[in-house]
């Protein structure tokens, strides 16, 4: 019985880093800007699709896997630039919608660009795999979750030691006093924009890999990340982290108690929610203004 | 005399090469309809057509296929002079829009009929609208219980209950299976009800069957492997879209696990594409049941379906299964207006027409198929076994029906209507 525990917690590691690297994009900007990113998962997607789309072209895959991130940076900072400063002085639940619209265009294009067929985006690390635990983990999975938790240490010494990463913390204080201060505002803020749809990219192509390489299904990636990003109340990228490992975790172990196996795919729901109902225990209101 | 010889061997090998050149251009020609190859010019027939074509699938081929035939048969004298103004609508996988496009059509615009109809959503909004306006669907691409339950739908394929069982009967019987997963969405009218069929079927013939069912969108499609190989069964029948089942064959593929069990699927496995995407590492260990004939069949019907495919269809108009379904709905139904005199077109007397189609056979199905009036219809149960092999696609069983209780109806009302 400890082999099938053994077998279905690395399994939903390996899922779960997923999910914990986009909540990190997601924490990441909102930190920096306020925006929680609906549309994360469907720059995710757009990436993972531009990256096939080259390599069908015939391009070196290399090639391919840089046009994804630099279609999740050019997505992302586009939404940066052009719309989000329009809203930068709305409240947190407008700017979340407003990129739910976002979401609903970037997936009506790809629709429109990519019909239903058939996909399959491979990278040469689903071909080596390592044994743990009974299950063949490929490396993909094993790099999925390394630049998670790269990302993490890099984003919290970044954020600590650099001095973009001072007035991205500026920022997320007090906008407004930040503006006063003479931090450059638009700047900072692109530069989030970009390092979260750089990650975004990123993800959309280990996502492609491991999981599917079907636009809607990536786009909706969005709701577990943002789960995990919600277990880090919005701000804490290692609970973040934490988050998107246990969701993954635990939606594996469901699949052992038959009863709620059809269910699992509400654990990142029920998580989030839980976390929500603790954090209301403290002052944190994670949707609320500062007034 | 030599020159005169010469002069008739040469024009005699030219006549040849004309007829046969002409021949040839004949034979590429689609036939359709009435083939007159003059353009139907009278009063436009109205018929409908709906499809749910957005994320997360594309269900348009049936409707695709249907507009390209009556794009031919307009071409070839239509029905007795009166062409068919084919208007489809998309109800995008929403069950509002779908309600919507149904009353516009049945309604608003009055058509005499639906053909080529081919989505997850709009029957089960649209069962009972079609009932009470005495509309009849000529459907094509069905996947849920309400399509082939209703007095008013009727397909041409065969939706994953048949489809699926098939493919386990094959299992059974050629495999060696007997203890089989089925892993379905869960989707009541859809995994859950053909799934749950499948374990009937299973313990019908003393065999073991579970149903594993997982969200639509699950990521996580690891575990739902690891699932199966806990349960201890020997065989997968993947009733999935193809988008998961290939998801759900690389995770397999990733765990070593193609030799661990027997991997059998209904048709949606069975499209163009797929030996691109599975490479070759399935070639000779995944069965396919068929639910219409092979793509590249010889019959004089599916070589129709390509003729008119190529002639009259777009450009991004999808060649699979529901594409070949969707061209035998609609001939069905232009052979059956045929019958009719062209002043008298009219809803009531298509409906009874269409009510009236008993015993027309096709390449494309194993079956006579037949319509009658009947509160379910289920004519195409009978499918054809393919195994994935070097790519492409090798026939391993030709038409063979299935057993299961379900079809005791749809049996006994074939018995009725004298067909078997």
């Amino acid at each position: 019985m400890l082999k099938v525990y053994g077998l279905f917690l690395v399994s939903g590691l390996a899922v779960g880093s997923l999910y914990a690297l986009a909540g990190i994009g997601l924490v990441i900007l909102r930190r920096s800007t306020g925006f929680l990113n609906f549309a994360y998962g469907a720059m995710a997607a757009a990436a993972a699709m531009v990256a096939w789309q080259v390599a069908e072209w015939g391009a070196w895959q290399p090639v391919s896997w840089l046009a994804a991130l630099l279609t999740g940076i050019a997505l992302s900072v586009l939404y940066g630039r052009l719309l989000a400063p329009a809203l930068a002085w709305r409240e947190p639940a407008v700017k979340a919608v407003a990129t739910l619209g976002y979401m609903l265009i970037l997936l009506g294009l790809m629709g429109l660009l990519w019909d239903d067929s058939l996909r399959k985006l491979s990278l040469p690390t689903d071909k080596i795999a390592v044994t743990l635990l009974g299950v063949r983990v490929t490396v993909t999975r094993i790099i999925a979750l390394a630049v998670a938790m790269a990302a993490v240490v890099i984003m919290i010494l970044y954020l600590d030691r650099s001095r973009m990463g001072l007035n991205m913390r500026s920022l997320a204080d007090n906008r407004d006093h930040a503006a006063l201060i003479g931090i450059p505002i638009v700047k900072v803020e692109t530069l989030a924009w970009g390092i979260s749809g750089a990650l975004a990219g990123g993800t959309g192509l280990l996502f492609g890999s491991l999981v599917r390489l079907e636009p809607t299904v990536i786009t909706f990636m969005v709701i577990p990340a943002t789960a995990a990003a919600i277990v880090g109340r919005l701000t804490s990228l290692p609970m973040t982290l934490v988050g998107g490992l246990v969701i993954g975790v635990v939606e594996a172990m469901l699949t052992l108690y038959k009863p709620l196996a059809p269910l699992r795919a509400m654990t990142p729901f029920v998580i989030a929610g839980l976390m929500i109902l603790w954090m209301q225990r403290s002052t944190t209101l994670t949707f609320a203004t500062k007034e | 005399m030599k020159l005169q010889f010469t002069l008739a061997t040469g024009a005699a090998a030219l006549c040849l090469s004309l007829m046969s050149n002409s021949a040839a251009a004949e034979d590429a020609k689609p036939h359709c309809g009435l083939n007159t190859g003059q353009a139907a010019t009278g009063a436009p027939i109205k018929v409908g057509g709906i499809n749910g074509n957005a994320p997360p699938g594309d269900f348009s081929g049936g409707t695709d296929a249907a507009a390209a035939y009556f794009d031919c048969v307009n071409a070839n004298g239509g029905i007795h002079g009166r062409p068919i103004e084919y208007i489809v609508e998309n109800d995008q996988w929403n069950p509002e829009l779908a309600g919507q496009v149904a009353t516009k059509l049945v309604k608003d615009e009055e058509v005499v009929a639906l053909v080529g109809n081919g989505s997850v959503v709009e029957m089960a909004v649209n069962a009972s609208l079609y009932a009470a306006e005495d509309v009849m669907v000529m459907a094509s691409g069905c996947a849920i219980s309400e399509c082939y339950e209703s007095s008013h739908i009727v397909s041409t394929n065969q939706g994953p209950l048949p489809s699926g069982i098939g493919a386990l009967k094959f299992a059974i019987e050629e495999l060696g299976s007997t203890n089989a997963a089925c892993i379905g969405f869960n989707i009541p009218n859809n995994g859950g009800w053909a799934c749950d069929w499948m374990n009937e079927y299973m313990a019908s013939k003393g065999l073991q069957g579970t149903s594993i069912l997982m969200d639509p969108t699950a990521v996580d499609l690891n575990s739902v492997y690891l699932q199966a190989l806990a349960e201890g069964v020997d065989t997968i029948l993947l009733m999935l879209p193809a988008g998961p089942a290939i998801g759900l064959l690389k995770v397999a593929e990733e765990q070593g696990g193609r030799e661990m069990f027997k991997w059998v699927s209904p048709t949606p496995l069975y499209e163009p594409g797929v030996g691109e995407v599975l490479g070759d590492y399935w070639s000779e260990h995944l069965y396919v049941n068929i639910e219409l004939n092979q793509f590249d069949s010889a019959g004089p019907d599916n070589q129709n379906w390509v003729k008119v495919m190529d002639a009259f269809g777009k450009d991004g108009d999808r060649r699979d299964t529901f594409s070949q379904s969707g061209y035998i709905s609609a001939k069905f139904f232009v052979d059956a207006l045929l019958e009719l005199d062209a002043d008298s077109i009219d809803r009531p007397t298509v409906t009874k027409t269409i009510q009236d189609i008993v015993g027309v056979k096709s390449d494309l199905l194993c079956d006579p198929y037949y319509v009658g009036i009947a509160d379910r219809h289920m004519p195409n149960h009978s499918g054809r076994m393919v195994v994935f092999k070097d790519g492409g696609f090798e026939l391993v069983r030709d038409c063979y029906d299935i057993d299961t209780n379900y079809l005791e109806p749809i049996l006994a009302q074939e018995a009725a209507l004298g067909l078997n």
